[in-house]
């Protein structure tokens, strides 16, 4: 490397590293006010403490959309689990005709923006004389997170060896024997980081959410109504929890991810 | 008419006549299953979508007579067209600080080495992770009168006192879709260097190439239409964005995500707000042709 190229990557890495601080610094942000009193729009400094958190305990509208995000999030993800695998599995065994059709129909949530897929949703639910609720949330919800686990349980179907399949159909198995006994235990490892990936993404659904959901909020819409008063240090607390336990399941499956790709030759 | 299957295909050919029935309904039922319940939760909602947008608002109830006006209003409404180009305009400059920013920081991330190398593509990943109002409402914390930037600003003696040129108009919305965005622009930026063969680049520095001469000539043009391809991405989903704009945007930072939720909110014009939707849509339909071509052009040089 000559002097300018050295320079010139030092350059760029000081532009990165002030990227990374403008993607990291909202939330550490937020994490270092949690511990502190807002008196009057201004940080007290001398008010370090935990009362923040444990005032969350007692807040009983945050623990129950904490409680109907949860709720969502395993039912819709549970099911949008079971509907990827079968059609990924149908799909992959044989020769389907419209196998373009249905992938063309999976992608569109996740190719189109959420406040398309939120408005058809509200407006066919609303022709069906069906109320919002919940349940309405958890349909858009599986809408939206299908696509994910589809496409990394086909990736590893595809790796499959069809002469595995074969071999079972030799053996007399049927298609379901087949599934259960040679597919799925291979499946798992795709299926956890499919499940983990619905999970964040479910959990931090915020767009579609806000066209289906009724009375009961989620901690998003929660979040939203309580910022719209004013910033409080409670808000922040609650914020700061929701940053680590996304930040961990993020992190547990992108390193689960990494074990399922082949590494990088050298 | 039968797909061939070995799967789903009796194992045993001389199986009884009722068995075979029973197998002919099973496979029935599974078709049904894997191609009805997708077309029913997606596909069916997305055309209720369409054909609601040629409806009216009557009173207070929907005529569901076949109607060209929603589309009509909108076109020749000045204020909505101003609305919709200022927005794809918005969205085109997020796409472009996301495609510039992206670019850089994917590919130092490219050029590292061993587990280093990972740990710095997971750090710029998991910003996905973190809740969307989280880091909206902390980008007003930021951007905000009072806010970190400001303070910061006015300490430096930049600015004299606070200013309002980051809070409600559509600087803050730009500054803060950027931000939020721009985890997206990354991933797929750093995909397209990935996929450029590693020969390529050895043979271009075995020829004397400097790495200067080898990034102009060999990795940039490989990795461009892919990496546009990533920015459109972002343009998409800032184009779709209603709640950025409405926390931090004020009344100057009026969008047209902005103007489609109103109509199904406050305004209760649900028709009206699915042409404009539809409008929303023809827009990314367009983006997502270009992002098509650019991709099929990138493979095939």
């Amino acid at each position: 490397m000559t002097r300018a190229e050295r320079i010139t990557i030092a350059i760029l890495w000081l532009f990165a590293g002030l990227v990374f601080l403008l993607l990291y610094g909202p939330a550490v942000l937020v994490v270092v006010l949690s511990f502190f009193d807002i008196r009057r729009g201004a940080v007290v400094w001398n008010s370090f403490s935990f009362e923040h958190y444990a005032a969350l305990a007692h807040n009983a509208s945050i623990l129950s959309a904490l409680g109907n995000t949860l709720l969502v999030a395993g039912g819709s993800v549970s099911v949008a689990m079971v509907l990827a695998l079968a059609i990924a599995y149908y799909m992959r065994t044989g020769q389907r005709r419209g196998r373009a059709y249905i992938e063309f129909v999976i992608f569109l949530p996740f190719v189109l923006p959420a406040i398309i897929t939120g408005i058809s949703l509200l407006i066919t639910f609303r022709e069906l004389g069906v109320e919002r609720s919940l349940f309405t949330v958890a349909i858009g919800h599986i809408v939206i997170v299908i696509s994910i686990i589809y496409r990394l349980v086909m990736v590893r179907l595809e790796a499959l060896q069809t002469s595995q399949l074969e071999a079972s159909a030799d053996l007399g198995a049927r298609g379901f024997t087949t599934f259960r006994l040679v597919v799925l235990p291979q499946l798992s490892s795709a299926m956890v980081t499919g499940a983990l990936l619905a999970l964040t993404i479910s959990l931090d659904e915020t767009l579609v959410t806000f066209f289906l959901a009724g009375g009961d909020p989620t901690l998003p819409l929660r979040l939203w109504a309580m910022m719209r008063v004013g910033f409080s240090p409670e808000i922040n607390a609650l914020v700061s929890i929701v940053l680590l336990i996304t930040t961990i399941a993020a992190s547990i499956g992108a390193l689960l991810l990494r074990r399922s790709i082949p590494a990088r030759k050298a | 008419m039968t797909p061939v299957s070995t799967i789903f295909e009796p194992a045993v050919p001389h199986a009884a006549a009722g068995r075979r029935r029973y197998d002919a309904a099973a496979r029935w039922a599974a078709r049904l299953f894997i191609y009805g319940i997708p077309t029913a939760l997606i596909l069916v909602p997305m055309i209720a979508f369409l054909i609601s947008s040629f409806w009216r608002i009557d009173g207070a109830t929907v005529d569901r007579s076949f109607t060209l006006e929603n589309y009509r209003t909108f076109l020749s409404d000045a204020t909505y067209w101003g609305i919709y180009l200022g927005t794809l305009r918005l969205a085109g400059v997020v796409a472009l600080f996301g495609l510039v920013a992206g670019y850089i920081v994917a590919y130092l991330i490219w050029r590292l080495e061993g587990s280093f190398r990972y740990f710095m593509l997971l750090c710029s990943v998991i910003p996905l992770a973190m809740n969307y109002i989280v880091k909206i409402y902390a980008m007003r914390n930021i951007l905000g009168f009072n806010g970190i930037l400001n303070t910061m600003l006015v300490w430096a003696h930049i600015l004299p006192a606070p200013s309002t040129l980051f809070v409600f108009n559509q600087t803050a919305v730009l500054i803060t879709m950027t931000v939020i965005y721009l985890p997206f622009a990354i991933l797929p930026i750093f995909l397209s260097l990935e996929r450029i063969p590693a020969s390529l680049v050895e043979a271009s520095a075995d020829l004397g190439g400097p790495p200067g001469y080898t990034f102009r000539h060999v990795v940039l043009p490989l990795s461009l239409p892919g990496s546009i391809v990533g920015g459109l991405f972002v343009m998409v989903l800032a184009l779709g964005d209603f709640l950025t704009p409405q926390m931090v945007g004020g009344s100057q930072g009026f969008t047209f995500g902005r103007a489609i939720w109103s109509q199904f909110g406050m305004a209760f014009d649900w028709p009206f707000g699915a042409a404009l939707a539809v409008m929303l849509l023809l827009a990314i339909i367009a983006i997502l042709a270009v992002a098509g071509l650019l991709s099929r052009y990138g493979r095939l040089s």
